[in-house]
């Protein structure tokens, strides 16, 4: 009996492992069939596709869109944010029916407060407003202390860390997950934030972190920095690893946030300094905020915000099993 | 015009070339918009119109800018009259306004009047490298953009500063018997241009400059001091599209310029395509702007590819620049 029991469980929890890993690697569309956006324009709006965080959220509200029925009308700010403002004037003068607004800063607010007022209901995605119904997200909490933690046991528990923070102060999900990560470092007096911050550039990011990584080095000979964060995304760890590997400083760790496949490949080689990382799924959340739409449409009451899961990563094997995990293929 | 083509023939395409050529960038233009016309029929209604001047505001300020400096010396592209840097001056000191106005709790006037300072020495500057250095406008200005930009990124840490200052909100959001109050702005700030540049003698001796730099001096007049002048207007152009800068963004955010720059080249040498002897004119700029924006917008509304959106625009540019040259090589 005992015995059996035990089995039970044992079932149970694999079971519960494969359900879980299955609900990271599909969308979750088919547990809502009777959603539909049948008749209806959807404005989706997205600040820029160059990286692929932004594509695959962009990519994931379009194609559930069309999945339920709906018409999608894309609008794209090419990484610009005055642009990405400006077009939700465009679905605006569109007289769409909703619109998902995907990232952006506070220059939305107004646009958003215009198509408010004109009855067309906004949902953001990675974006927390007043005027949205509901915003779909990933765990910005668990992201930021989660890679404070892992940043801490990398180097030790001690040292000293440059982290590039350039939108704290601009986008909410950027200021959680820095105040997270920042708070977690609370419990570890031995470790020390250079300062100044280091603000790295929206558009152009990696080149522009290579650069700016390559000054820091300069000023930080060997052994006197240990490692290198990047406070909200991980396009600039890309350039601050190639920075590392030119100058043969590969001692230093590096961590960021995103994961999305071109930097887990990077983690995922043999002695990466790209040692952890939280990895989101856009594009699922794309389609969760498409879903959420419908479910809006359908008379459902939504909470403000939709968190979809993240899976911590750390180390070279960690990468390359949530690289396949994901659905991005399979790494050697 | 090679020796083996007969005369008969190089009349004939020398003919096609000069009744084609020139409006050709128009051709193109009408074309499009007939086809988001039939595409978006909302693009055809007066709330789009009205949109469509509203997000033209910044780049027809700096295309007036951009159409002093052409008209003062000369259009050609290398040798004559051109600044590049113009949205980067006003990017700086949008930077410098939204910095002094929100971290330094300065009031509104001040800070425009040190904004205003910071554009026009950025125009002294480019007067100085191209008038007394002897440096190409192209490379002057392409050089002091990317100057300028630094400088924006020194005074902001690289970081979006917000603006909520009454005036900058009544710029973005006012209406005076509906129409929007920027827009009002625009059309004043060109009438004034367009007076002083078109309507004034030293605005008719400045062109004078411009269509024949030898005549002009043979003349008595000193080119070096009206093409000296055009750049420090142009800074001026950029002081005041600044404010405009910081109202359509709510505040200051880095890697405006670059999409404005884009805008403002095709908007000014598409004017030229309006013009009854195809040269950059004030007015040209303006509607040039408002075409520029009008495409903007029609993409929008069609929700055209947005991967193609570049493609198409920086195809733009090329039929404009390259049926400038053409139609001039043809009147040679």
């Amino acid at each position: 009996m005992a015995l059996n029991i035990k089995r039970a469980c044992l079932t149970s929890v694999a079971l519960a492992a494969v359900v879980g890993l299955a609900s990271i690697a599909t969308p979750a569309a088919a547990a809502d069939g009777n959603l539909s956006l049948k008749g209806k324009r959807i404005g989706v709006a997205v600040v820029g596709t160059q990286h692929f965080w932004d594509r695959e959220a962009f990519n994931g509200a379009l194609d559930e869109v069309k999945a339920l029925g709906g018409e999608p009308v894309p609008v794209d700010g090419g990484r610009d944010n005055q642009v990405h403002a400006d077009n939700h004037d465009i679905l605006l003068a569109a007289k769409v029916d909703a619109v998902i607004s995907i990232l952006g800063d506070a220059a939305v607010e107004p646009k958003f407060k215009a198509l408010k007022e004109a009855g067309i209901p906004v949902f953001t995605v990675d974006h927390l407003s007043p005027y949205s119904i509901n915003n779909s997200t990933s765990d910005n909490y668990y992201m930021g202390t989660t890679i404070g933690r892992f940043m801490a046991d990398a180097i030790g528990g001690k040292g000293k860390v440059a982290v590039f923070n350039a939108f704290e102060g601009a986008l909410r999900i950027c200021a959680i997950r820095t105040q997270m990560w920042k708070y977690v470092l609370q419990d570890y007096p031995d470790i020390k934030i250079v300062k100044p911050e280091l603000a790295e550039s929206f558009a152009n990011a990696p080149e522009d972190a290579r650069k700016k990584t390559l000054d820091l080095l300069t000023q930080y000979p060997k052994g006197t920095l240990d490692a290198i964060h990047v406070g909200c995304w991980d396009q600039p760890a890309i350039g601050v690893v190639q920075a590392l590997e030119e100058t043969g400083r590969t001692e230093i760790k590096v961590t960021a946030l995103d994961a999305g496949p071109d930097t887990l490949e990077i983690m995922a080689e043999k002695n990466s300094p790209f040692v952890a990382n939280v990895a989101q799924q856009p594009h699922k959340i794309g389609m969760t905020s498409a879903m959420n739409v419908a479910r809006y449409f359908g008379g459902e009451k939504l909470l403000p915000q939709t968190f979809v899961e993240v899976v911590p990563v750390k180390g070279p094997d960690s990468a390359k099993k949530v690289y396949e995990d994901l659905g991005y293929g399979k790494l050697k | 015009m090679t020796s083996l083509a007969s005369p008969r023939q190089s009349f004939d395409i020398g003919r096609l070339a000069r009744a084609v050529a020139p409006s050709l960038p128009l051709i193109v233009f009408l074309a499009m918009f007939v086809y988001l016309g039939i595409a978006s029929p909302s693009f055809l209604e007066p709330s789009t119109f009205a949109l469509i001047l509203k997000q033209s505001i910044p780049t027809t300020i700096v295309s007036l800018g951009l159409a002093t400096v052409v008209m003062a010396g000369g259009d050609d592209v290398v040798s004559g009259g051109i600044d590049l840097s113009i949205p980067a001056a006003a990017v700086l000191a949008a930077a410098v306004v939204a910095d002094l106005v929100t971290n330094h709790a300065w009031f509104i006037g001040p800070a425009l009047l040190i904004g205003l300072l910071t554009a026009v020495a950025c125009g002294l500057v480019n007067a100085f490298l191209v008038v007394l250095v002897g440096m190409t406008p192209l490379l002057a200005t392409f050089a002091s953009a990317t100057a300028f930009v630094g400088i924006g990124k020194v005074v902001t840490a690289s970081r979006r500063i917000n603006v909520t200052d009454p005036l900058v909100v009544w710029l973005r959001d006012g209406v005076i018997a509906g129409v929007p109050v920027g827009v009002i702005a625009a059309c004043v700030i060109s009438a004034v241009f367009y007076f002083v540049l078109h309507r004034t003698r030293w605005g008719l001796n400045l062109q004078a400059v411009g269509g024949n730099r030898d005549a002009a001096e043979i003349s008595g007049l000193s080119p070096a001091k009206f093409i000296a002048t055009a750049f420090v207007i142009a800074g001026l152009a950029a002081g005041i599209g600044s404010i405009f800068v910081l109202a359509r963004g709510s505040g200051w955010a880095p890697g405006t310029e670059e999409n404005m720059m884009m805008e403002m080249v095709l908007a000014t040498f598409l004017g030229a395509a309006f013009s009854p002897r195809r040269i950059v004119t004030l007015w040209g700029a303006v509607l040039g702007a408002v075409l520029v924006s009008a495409l903007s917008v029609g993409f929008g509304s069609v929700g055209i590819d947005i991967f193609w959106t570049g493609c198409i625009k920086g195809g733009l540019i090329l039929v404009v620049v390259a049926s400038s040259a053409l139609s001039r090589k043809v009147n040679i």
